[in-house]
């Protein structure tokens, strides 16, 4: 063009504006988080994706429902954002995220029992043999049992006991999501293990 | 020996527990019948599933976390975070009421001609019932009569903007100063 404004000439470089916005997925936790405080929504999305799994399992876990643990998950991320600043990275940022969806779990999900889902029963007539179906219906039974169990836990102790079983953290890592002790943890976990066996002896 | 406690018995589920405890579970039976029962709950609550979404289910989650996001100021906060209707609406309606009520009320130090002698606003501490009379005055009032009778309010002030509402500006402002108090009430 005539003034030399209107198209940009092809280089191998991209304009900066465009090296703002590119991502690369590979980058770790610490550089996103960075990158995120300084105002990319985009590397806070990298975050996201790579987090979204785990934090959503941890909510499904506590709500026993699809719809609320994606909204609890939701939340989780919208907090996490909030409090970027004052991730220091002395933990793992998955602890931190951990430790979010939690307390978003605990002041959400009430004292009462959430309501679990039911049965799925769309594998259970796949087979075709009658004694694998009925088994398959028991295992499914009992599983929802469990979770209704689990869901009846205190919370202390049902967090405890999905992040330990579920989640495999250590006993020092729930200790720090918690903000308890690891003989507390050890503690809750005794009680909740005892309370589940509790609960699902009086099952029918 | 003493029985495995509560924390040794979650070592030992674990397989973690201190030798010289391992002693005692190998000998004693009801340790080693408390430890079983817990692996086995333990066993069976780890062979619970999580139903796996939709695979669209993901993108899902990530897009509407990416839009609550956008509707967020900078990570930690800034004073852009009070600029969202849900936060607007709430602290507009109670600075209408706010206004409502200074514009209503005698202010303080303000002395009002024909009020009863040596009584100031200081000297009432209006209860609910109080606000009440207030908002009923407000509503029944009838400013000619008023003037008439010598209440006089200096130009320019708060109280002047109340004199010169309407009947129907007085009957709302009445309606919303009840309206307050029965929420403080309820």
């Amino acid at each position: 063009m005539a003034d030399g404004t209107a198209i940009r000439p092809w280089s191998t470089t991209p304009p900066t504006e465009w090296v703002v916005k590119v991502i690369n997925p590979d980058r770790d936790d610490a550089a996103l988080v960075a990158e995120s405080v300084a105002g990319n929504r985009e590397a806070f999305d990298v975050i996201v994706e790579r987090h979204r799994r785990a934090v959503y399992q941890v909510c499904y876990r506590f709500a026993g429902n699809h719809e609320d643990a994606s909204d609890l998950a939701q939340e989780a991320f919208v907090r996490a954002w909030r409090g970027l600043k004052n991730f220091k990275g002395q933990s793992a940022l998955s602890t931190w995220l951990y430790r979010i969806a939690v307390n978003a779990c605990l002041s959400r999900v009430g004292a009462k029992a959430p309501i679990t889902e039911p049965i799925e029963t769309g594998d259970t007539f796949e087979d075709t043999r009658i004694e694998d179906a009925r088994a398959t219906l028991l295992r499914a039974e009992r599983a929802v049992a469990v979770r209704k169990a689990i869901a009846g836990l205190p919370k202390k102790q049902r967090a405890t006991l999905i992040l330990r079983t579920y989640h495999d953290l250590s006993h020092q890592q729930i200790a720090d999501i918690l903000g308890s002790s690891v003989g507390a943890v050890k503690a809750n976990f005794f009680h909740a293990l005892g309370n589940l066996k509790k609960i699902l002896g009086s099952e029918p | 020996m003493n029985h495995l406690t509560p924390d040794e018995l979650i070592d030992a589920v674990e397989g973690t527990l201190d030798p010289a405890r391992r002693e005692h579970l190998a000998s004693c039976e009801l340790c080693a019948r408390e430890v079983a029962s817990l692996a086995s709950v333990l066993s069976e609550a780890r062979q619970v599933e999580m139903p796996e979404p939709s695979p669209l289910f993901w993108n899902h989650l990530s897009a509407r976390v990416r839009t609550a996001v956008r509707a967020e100021s900078q990570p930690g906060g800034g004073w852009e975070r009070w600029l969202r209707w849900p936060v607007l609406l709430p602290i507009g309606a109670l600075a209408l009421i706010v206004f409502a009520l200074m514009t209503a009320l005698p202010r303080q130090g303000m002395p009002v001609e024909g009020s009863i002698a040596g009584s100031t606003s200081e000297d009432v501490a209006l209860t609910d019932d109080g606000w009440m009379l207030v908002a009923d005055l407000v509503g029944e009032i009838d400013w000619e009569t008023a003037g008439a009778a010598g209440v006089v309010v200096r130009p320019g002030t708060a109280d002047q903007a109340a004199l010169e509402l309407n009947a129907q500006e007085q009957k709302e402002l009445s309606r919303l100063i009840k309206a307050e108090l029965e929420r403080v009430k309820s």
